[in-house]
């Protein structure tokens, strides 16, 4: 399977920024933070003591609808719980994340938008990370697929997410807890444990599910999981920015 | 809060002085274009276009609709220019602003209005369905002239873009998926192009393609659309200090110049896309399977 | 010099890259913070970074800190020196704008050299002044307050002060922490640390003309001033702007900014 492909702080007016590409799904996002900055529009709002973290989600080739409006309160509420909003400088100050969809299909009205929530979060995470937003901890996310004769399907394109009889996105921390868990169709308790078992392997690299065959051996390896390709992705861009300084070394 | 920073008084000075021995701030020539770079994705009618520090994503989509009850012979082509916080912290997103109005309105002109993409052929049964086309402008970094950058991105979008293909049989609308018939290329009239000038010193000194910086320090604006064939489809002296007559008949010819340049380098990239396409096409096909039908009510 | 180490927000900082000098206060730099955590044998503390950067430390002066992305946005942080641009003023202050889109900064109307109420610059919106970050306040809604002197002395120290003519140009934060690094010491040694040899090179090759002027603020703005340079103040003025910003935005190495030197010296007609 082909990895996804991710890059930090390509754009010049943003504090920070992010592409990230799964091309498992197809999805292909960009992301801009801007922070700590005013905002002025919703001073009576603002929380005295930390920072306002604000995300908007724009869609390739159409206007944003109830869909956006749904990822981005679950893109709101796993950011905001990570951002050290009382740091100096960003209390009563927004954090102001814009995701847009550069690539991929439309997500269809009615159709479930958990398939491209990882691709988002991902996107989210490395742009806050580029404008050195001050965080408590990373994460890495991943979408499963449950298919009618229980399988389950990493990264499922979205046609056979539409196929799939339940769907799963899990973002686990850095510190290895389960930060964030949105599950949709038909599945019992056995199955949701044996996905989030499959979803920890991904993200965290574990060898946990090694009783369970299914597992492919790629994922079992530390540097081949989510959590390991964020880390690198970051690494990459620190060292390039100091080049200047690691050369003298 | 929905304004750009404003130009300090050093800088406005500065870059009006520096005009006057007829240096800009990157070295470039008062009629000299930033670097372009355009370059398309995966998908047919999606561009990535650079010019200087500005960053726009143009992508193009199409989907079968009812025409208007007033033109039945026609097809629906919409451009979509949001801008966000993303192209620049000045905007908020999910909120107008005067650039995105007046943006949008110049481009409506240029390409809509001129009928650059010819609605007719959008057509697929009068009065009952027929193309809809859409354009969406994704400003994701912003150093001023987003009008020229975003007309450029969209005439490149259109003559990139491949709509499904669409007949009627027996009354009914067959739309054949990408994989089952060559996706159909849209029919383009003529490609007209945006050249946005900045006027200075009492238009004595007047430039093409202007950074933010310069945008923000100059004094008035002048908008020429004009085709590859020189046919002026859209000319604007939209507000600021008064220019002289000459000034726009004169610049009128550098903007023909502009225009076909501009025409041609995305011509050379658009060729170069549609070869590279061919080749894994080729490919593709060898292992393609058996054409199936999908219809549609 | 150990093996340069990356942390990401969360990371700890192990023991063995702390300075070992015990003699000070260990200081934390930006991007760290100390967590204590619960253990079998009571609490113990750990440093974590916040943020994602490169870890530095300095023996001699016992601090520890992260160097996190250049194109990241200016806080204001005591002390540091910044090129802030006044938006208005009121009857005691001038309110400055130190980076776009956040609350102004608060300086003072007598916080210049030898200002009284009759003698204070009058300064106009849009106007700038080099200053220094006096106070960042604590607690939420503080303000930033800068000052044009150095509060010990009374003197405007280090040319604090309305910057009059001359022209600004936008880096990045980190270029302008690494220009004003690669100054505090004039030493060539410091140039190799910082990879910087762009001022210098500018130097020599323009002092024929007359040389330049620079300031460098930390909230990513560097005014450059060649008013000694007569008929070519412009075109040398721009020519300093274009290979700062080049050399930022392509992160160029050493013997690639005295190419860029070179080739827009040339370009821009100033030398054969």
């Amino acid at each position: 399977m082909v990895g996804p492909i991710a890059s930090l702080s390509q754009l010049n007016r943003a504090d920070g920024s992010a592409s990230y590409k799964c091309p498992a799904t197809g999805y292909s996002i960009l992301g801009a933070v801007n922070a700590p900055i005013e905002l002025p529009a919703r001073r009576d709002a603002l929380k005295p003591e930390e920072a306002t973290v604000e995300v908007f989600v724009k869609p390739g080739t159409t206007t944003a609808g109830v869909g956006e409006r749904y990822v981005e309160g679950i893109l709101r509420s796993v950011l905001g719980k990570i951002v050290l909003g009382r740091e100096k400088g960003f209390p009563r100050r927004g954090v102001v994340l814009t995701l847009a969809i550069v690539g991929g299909e439309n997500v269809e009205r009615g159709d479930s938008y958990l398939t491209i929530l990882p691709a988002l979060l991902h996107a989210g995470l490395l742009a806050m990370v580029s404008a050195s937003v001050p965080l408590s901890m990373t994460f890495s996310a991943t979408l499963l697929g449950v298919t009618k004769s229980g399988d389950i399907v990493r990264d499922p394109s979205p046609t056979a997410a539409k196929a799939a009889v339940s769907l799963h996105v899990f973002a686990v921390s850095s510190k290895n807890h389960l930060l964030l868990n949105e599950s949709e169709g038909r599945f019992d308790f056995d199955t949701w444990e044996l996905v989030r078992e499959r979803a920890l392997s991904i993200c965290q690299g574990e060898t946990a599910a090694s009783a369970d065959g299914d597992v492919s051996m790629g994922e079992g390896t530390a540097s081949a999981s989510l959590s390991g390709f964020i880390r690198e992705t970051v690494e990459d861009q620190v060292y390039s920015d100091y080049a200047y300084n690691l050369d003298s070394i | 809060m929905s304004k750009e920073a404003q130009l300090s008084i050093a800088e406005r000075d500065f870059i009006l002085e520096a005009l006057r021995e007829n240096v800009r701030l990157d070295g470039r020539q008062p009629d000299d274009y930033r670097p372009l770079n355009i370059s398309f994705g995966e998908e047919y009618g999606h561009v990535n276009l650079q010019l200087g520090k500005t960053n726009i994503i143009v992508r193009i989509s199409a989907e079968v609709t009812k025409p208007r009850e007033d033109r039945p012979f026609d097809g629906l082509f919409n451009i979509n220019l949001e801008l966000t916080a993303m192209g620049s912290p000045a905007w908020e997103s999910g909120r107008t602003n005067d650039i995105e109005a007046y943006a949008t309105n110049t481009l409506d002109r240029i390409i809509r209005h001129s009928n650059a993409l010819d609605t007719e052929s959008l057509c697929i049964l009068k009065g009952v369905s027929c193309w809809s086309i859409r354009a969406d402008v994704h400003v994701i970094d912003y150093d001023g002239n987003i009008t020229d950058a975003a007309c450029i991105a969209i005439m490149a979008g259109l003559q990139h873009f491949r709509r499904p293909d669409a007949v009627v049989r027996d009354g009914r609308v067959i739309v054949y998926g990408v994989e089952q018939r060559v996706p159909v290329a849209l029919n383009i009239t003529h490609k007209p192009l945006s050249v946005t000038f900045h006027t200075f010193n009492d238009s004595k000194h007047v430039i093409v393609d202007a950074t933010l910086k310069e945008e923000q320090a100059a004094e008035g604006d002048l908008v020429i659309g004009i085709n590859s064939a020189g046919d002026v489809c859209y000319l604007s002296k939209y507000a600021g200090a008064p220019a002289d007559a000459m000034v726009i008949v004169k610049k009128t010819n550098v903007a023909w110049e502009k225009v076909k340049e501009i025409n041609a380098a995305v011509e050379k990239v658009l060729q170069a896309d549609l070869a590279k396409r061919a080749k894994i096409g080729m490919a593709d096909e060898s292992r393609a399977e058996n054409d199936r039908l999908v219809q549609i009510e | 010099m150990s093996v340069p180490l990356v942390l990401l927000p969360s990371d700890e900082v192990p023991q063995d890259h702390l300075p070992t000098n015990n003699s000070n206060p260990l200081r934390l730099g930006p991007g760290l913070r100390i967590l204590s955590q619960p253990s079998s044998k009571g609490s113990s503390h750990v440093l974590t970074a916040t943020q994602a950067g490169l870890l530095t430390t300095d023996a001699k002066r016992n601090t520890v800190s992260l160097l996190s992305f250049p194109n990241r946005r200016y806080i204001p942080t005591v002390n540091d020196f910044v090129i802030a641009q006044i938006h208005h003023s009121s009857v005691d202050f001038f309110h400055c704008m130190v980076t776009p889109h956040t609350a102004h900064a608060l300086l003072g109307q007598l916080s210049f050299e030898g200002a009284s109420k009759k003698t204070r610059p009058m300064l106009k919106q849009g106007e700038l002044v080099y200053a220094r970050v006096q106070s960042v306040g604590v607690g939420a809604g503080a303000e930033v307050e800068l000052t044009c002197v150095n509060p010990a002395t009374g003197k405007a120290d280090g040319g604090l002060g309305p910057l009059t003519g001359g022209m600004v140009f936008d880096v990045s934060t980190g270029m302008a922490a690494r220009l004003i690094r690669a100054s505090s010491s004039s030493a060539e040694h410091n140039d190799a640390i910082e990879g910087l040899v762009v001022l210098s090179e500018l130097g020599k090759k323009l002092e024929s003309l007359g040389g330049f002027e620079i300031a460098v603020g930390r909230n990513g703005k560097v005014w450059v001033d060649c008013s000694n340079a007569a008929e070519s103040a412009v075109k040398v003025t721009v020519a300093v702007g274009r290979c700062l910003q080049e050399t930022d935005q392509q992160n160029l190495h050493p013997h690639d900014q005295k190419k860029l030197v070179t080739k827009i010296l040339r370009d821009m007609k100033l030398v054969s």
